[in-house]
């Protein structure tokens, strides 16, 4: 006991001196959230469209400005298509609407009427954005006009309510998320390091020709560490809902009782990273590969596990982050749902301790044969 | 009483054999040095014996223990001192003897040994910002806590001048007991003379094993007799002086002028007030402990550091106006190996040919004769990294040499080579030196002061000394270089 507790003296004495620990628990959350705030954004954007009008129907120019006054579009009209081709080139405008000269003919005699829009494949979301804002304003438009005869009655009318988030605010969503991330990337960062750098610095040597045993080293790394990533993840917490006012609806006991599991994980993984490569460099460029990337990439905050291949919708139930998600998310949005709650630390549980028993087990009493 | 049995003993790192069928014991209740240059298998054998690493055939007993399935029992007994003493740099000085009192079990009573370590004053201070020989007397204090029967110290007095090295002994003596074993590793061949028994190790064997009295009175002597333990060394005429041509006919009166060179860094100087004048064909060495500016002051003789004032000029030409031409008179061997590691050794020589602007018509066949010259044919197609350690020194100084520079600018040859290396290189040096070539190098080794002409002696930034090496030892009565230099610094910390 007395053994232990020198060491977790010891390494928060190295916490308190080392900066690196205190950006990596402080500064990168905010700078994480600031990012995913800020930067990425999944909100409707307004897109700039090029209009090329032949049709020189009063009818028509009403439809022309239609383009242009919605919240959703701005337009340019011009008559020479050169002139739009090179605009879009530059990517000035996302795309180009052309109305051929026999566009209201067609109407007038009860045909359908054809209206070309040309959209830059380059940006996928906005080129469907543009296509869905064209076909709702030329719809409206229609309703409006002199033809709206043409019509046919609608008589299935969906009325969309968005759950848990009204607003349809982006960040409300992402930001809960994105503590998620932001905590893999500290939990397994911080230890990734501490470790490897006892190796490096010749201190796993010494240690380890005095009374210290196995579960001393492991424990005397994995609570002072849990602390400080407690801290962390209450100071994003504070950052979301305290500064960000991105709503909470769940019970903050539940919160920090997932996390505290979460982190415990994560911080697994981050051990076993450090115990197996020895090398402080090595140990963080994977942290990154291991942790960051598929906690960005697979955890479905961003891209949708459902549309991913099988064997990858697999492969993510081995993410924590991907369960973890999964709760933060529930917990913010809808508050404490048990069944997921449950689930979500009985998975939670299951990896953390798999990771432990791996670390306990990769830790050298001696030095590698190299 | 035998402390460590160890019998036929053989430790493989993949292809490389760093223990070779070794067998030894250990007395109890003395010290025991356990001498070797860089990669003979010093460190591995004491780890062997404190059971960090197994070894593949063979068996240890460590105070009647087997260090490979008691380990946890022998560790309670010993106190086991790593290279770079195993200390948390960004914990203080008291907060290390606290974590190493508590790992050991043992009382938080440091008042003897912080009064013996004169580290008293030091106690708040970050292990970290301490000076080498104090980190080195902290090292030591930790490992003494719980007074261990079995000490092994893992070159303790690397890169710490003479007199903190004589401290260090002394200190050992004085805090243990009788029955205390010690076992103490050293690069120092002319440390052998300290210890109550003294086990030479080279390429993983023993060559010598006994009282260091009875083999050599001098510690001098102790090195020759070891050079012929090892083979002995025959001087050949050096054929890489003999191919050297000298050809450049520029009239100096010194070809290397240091001009008052100074470093400052902030408040603290690095290097102060530094002047010499080093005539054609001389060998000039720059000696001290690490840290005094030897290698602040070489880096700025070639133009590598600024000067934050005064110049140096190498044949005449002052190297802060005119860089690129001072140094293409320049042959430069690095400190720490500088050559690359992943390409065979043939393109290294080639690609500094090219670097160093031999003629393009030339380049082939200077290249060819150096590695005629060096013996390097067999192995220019091997990686670089490969190679021994002793392979690529001279590789590096074939790399030096490769465009016959009039001035060699060496930064610790032969740090990290066996005697029999050193020996070659000097031969090597001084040879060159006759033919006319000015060396300025950089050595810790005392005994290597001898073959220069004149030396400088560096300390805490300032040279406090220049001549012959006999003026030197004149000056202040002593027999030995090391001698001179442990008076001489002891003058300079007086004033």
């Amino acid at each position: 006991m007395k053994i232990l507790r020198a060491l977790v003296r010891k390494e928060f004495l190295q916490i308190i001196r080392d900066p690196s620990s205190i950006v990596i628990s402080f500064v990168l959350p905010l700078i994480s959230i600031l990012i995913f705030m800020y930067g990425i954004n999944m909100d409707a954007v307004r897109v700039t469209l090029g209009i090329k009008n032949n049709d020189n129907s009063h009818e028509i120019a009403r439809l022309v400005n239609s383009f242009g006054q919605s919240n959703y579009m701005n337009s340019i009209v011009s008559d020479d298509m050169n002139v739009l081709t090179q605009k879009i080139v530059r990517s000035k405008i996302k795309g180009i609407i052309s109305i051929p000269n026999d566009f209201s003919k067609k109407l007038e005699t009860g045909r359908a009427a054809d209206l070309m829009l040309i959209t830059d494949g380059s940006e996928v979301n906005t080129a469907n954005y543009s296509q869905n804002y064209v076909i709702q304003i030329s719809n409206q438009w229609l309703a409006t006009s002199k033809y709206a005869f043409l019509m046919k009655p609608q008589i299935v009318n969906p009325v969309t309510r968005t759950w848990y988030n009204q607003e349809s605010n982006g960040y409300f969503f992402v930001l809960p998320g994105s503590i998620a991330i932001t905590m893999t990337m500290i939990g397994i960062l911080l230890t990734a390091l501490v470790v490897a750098r006892e190796w490096e610095r010749g201190t796993m040597e010494a240690l380890l020709s005095t009374k210290v045993t196995k579960i001393h080293i492991v424990l005397g790394k994995y609570i002072p560490y849990f602390c400080l990533g407690m801290i962390s993840m209450i100071f994003n917490l504070i950052l979301c809902i305290g500064i960000f006012r991105v709503p909470f609806r769940g019970n903050y006991f539940v919160l920090l009782f997932v996390s505290a599991l979460f982190l415990f994980t994560c911080m697994g993984i981050g051990l076993l990273i450090s115990s197996k490569f020895k090398n402080q460099f090595l140990a963080s460029q994977l942290s990154l590969g291991i942790g960051f990337l598929p906690a960005l990439l697979l955890s479905g905050l961003i891209f949708p596990i459902n549309s991913m291949p099988e064997i990858l919708q697999h492969l993510t139930k081995l993410l924590p982050p991907r369960h973890y998600i999964t709760f933060i998310e529930s917990e913010f949005m809808a508050g404490t749902v048990w069944p997921v709650v449950l689930k979500c630390s009985a998975l939670l549980i299951i990896l953390g301790t798999t990771f432990f028993i791996a670390v306990y087990k990769s830790t050298d009493m001696r030095l590698p044969n190299d | 009483m035998n402390a460590v049995k160890i019998s036929h003993i053989t430790k493989k790192f993949a292809d490389v054999t760093a223990i070779d069928d070794l067998s030894l014991n250990i007395e109890s209740g003395k010290i025991t040095g356990l001498i070797g240059a860089d990669g003979s298998g010093k460190t591995t054998l004491i780890r062997l014996i404190i059971g960090m690493l197994v070894a593949e055939s063979g068996k240890i007993s460590a105070l009647g223990l087997d260090p490979v399935t008691q380990k946890f029992e022998l560790n309670k007994l010993i106190g086991y001192m790593p290279q770079k003493f195993g200390l948390y740099e960004d914990l203080t000085v008291i907060e290390n003897l606290r974590l190493y009192a508590d790992l050991k079990g043992v009382p938080h009573d440091f008042e003897k040994l912080l009064e013996f370590t004169s580290l008293k004053k030091f106690q708040k201070r970050l292990a970290g910002a301490l000076s080498g020989g104090m980190k080195q007397k902290l090292g030591l204090a930790c490992v003494l806590l719980g007074s261990p029967k079995f000490l092994l110290l893992d070159e303790p007095s690397v890169g710490v001048d003479p007199v903190s090295r004589r401290d260090l002994i002394k200190m050992v003596r004085d805090l243990i007991s009788s029955t205390t074993t010690v076992l103490w590793s050293t690069a120092y061949l002319d440390e052998a003379h300290r210890f109550d028994t003294a086990v030479v190790m080279n390429k993983g064997k023993i060559i010598y094993e006994g009282k260091p009295t009875e083999l050599a009175k001098t510690s001098e002597e102790f090195e020759n007799k070891i050079i012929d333990l090892m083979g002995g060394y025959k001087k050949t005429e050096s054929p890489i002086a003999k191919n050297y041509v000298y050809s450049h006919t520029e009239d100096v009166a010194y070809t290397v002028v240091a001009d008052n060179l100074e470093k400052r860094y902030g408040d603290f100087y690095a290097v102060r007030n530094n002047s010499f004048n080093i005539e054609k064909g001389e060998i000039f060495g720059l000696l001290g402990p690490n840290g005094a500016g030897k290698s602040t002051s070489f880096k700025m003789m070639c133009g590598l550091l600024k000067p934050t004032s005064g110049t140096a000029q190498i044949m005449g030409i002052d190297i802060q106006k005119n860089p690129e031409k001072a140094r293409s008179n320049l042959g430069y061997m690095a400190q720490k190996f500088s050559l690359y590691e992943s390409i065979t050794l043939e393109q290294n020589l080639n690609f500094f040919a090219e670097i160093y602007e031999v003629p393009k018509e030339e380049l082939k066949s200077r290249v060819d004769e150096i590695m005629n010259v060096f013996d390097f044919k067999k192995i220019k197609e091997q990686k670089t990294g490969d190679l021994p350690l002793g392979f690529k020194q001279k590789l590096s100084m074939a790399c030096a040499l490769i465009h016959n520079p009039p001035i060699l600018f060496l930064d610790e040859p032969t740090s990290g080579v066996d005697v029999l290396t050193r020996r070659d290189f000097w031969n090597h040096i001084t040879s060159l030196a006759q033919k006319g070539v000015t060396v300025l190098v950089t050595t810790h080794f005392m005994d290597e002061a001898e073959y220069c002409d004149r030396i400088s002696l560096f300390y805490k930034g300032e040279a406090i000394a220049i001549g012959t090496p006999n003026e030197l030892k004149k000056q202040v009565n002593a027999k030995s270089m090391e001698e001179a230099f442990i008076n001489l610094i002891k003058e300079s910390d007086a004033k």
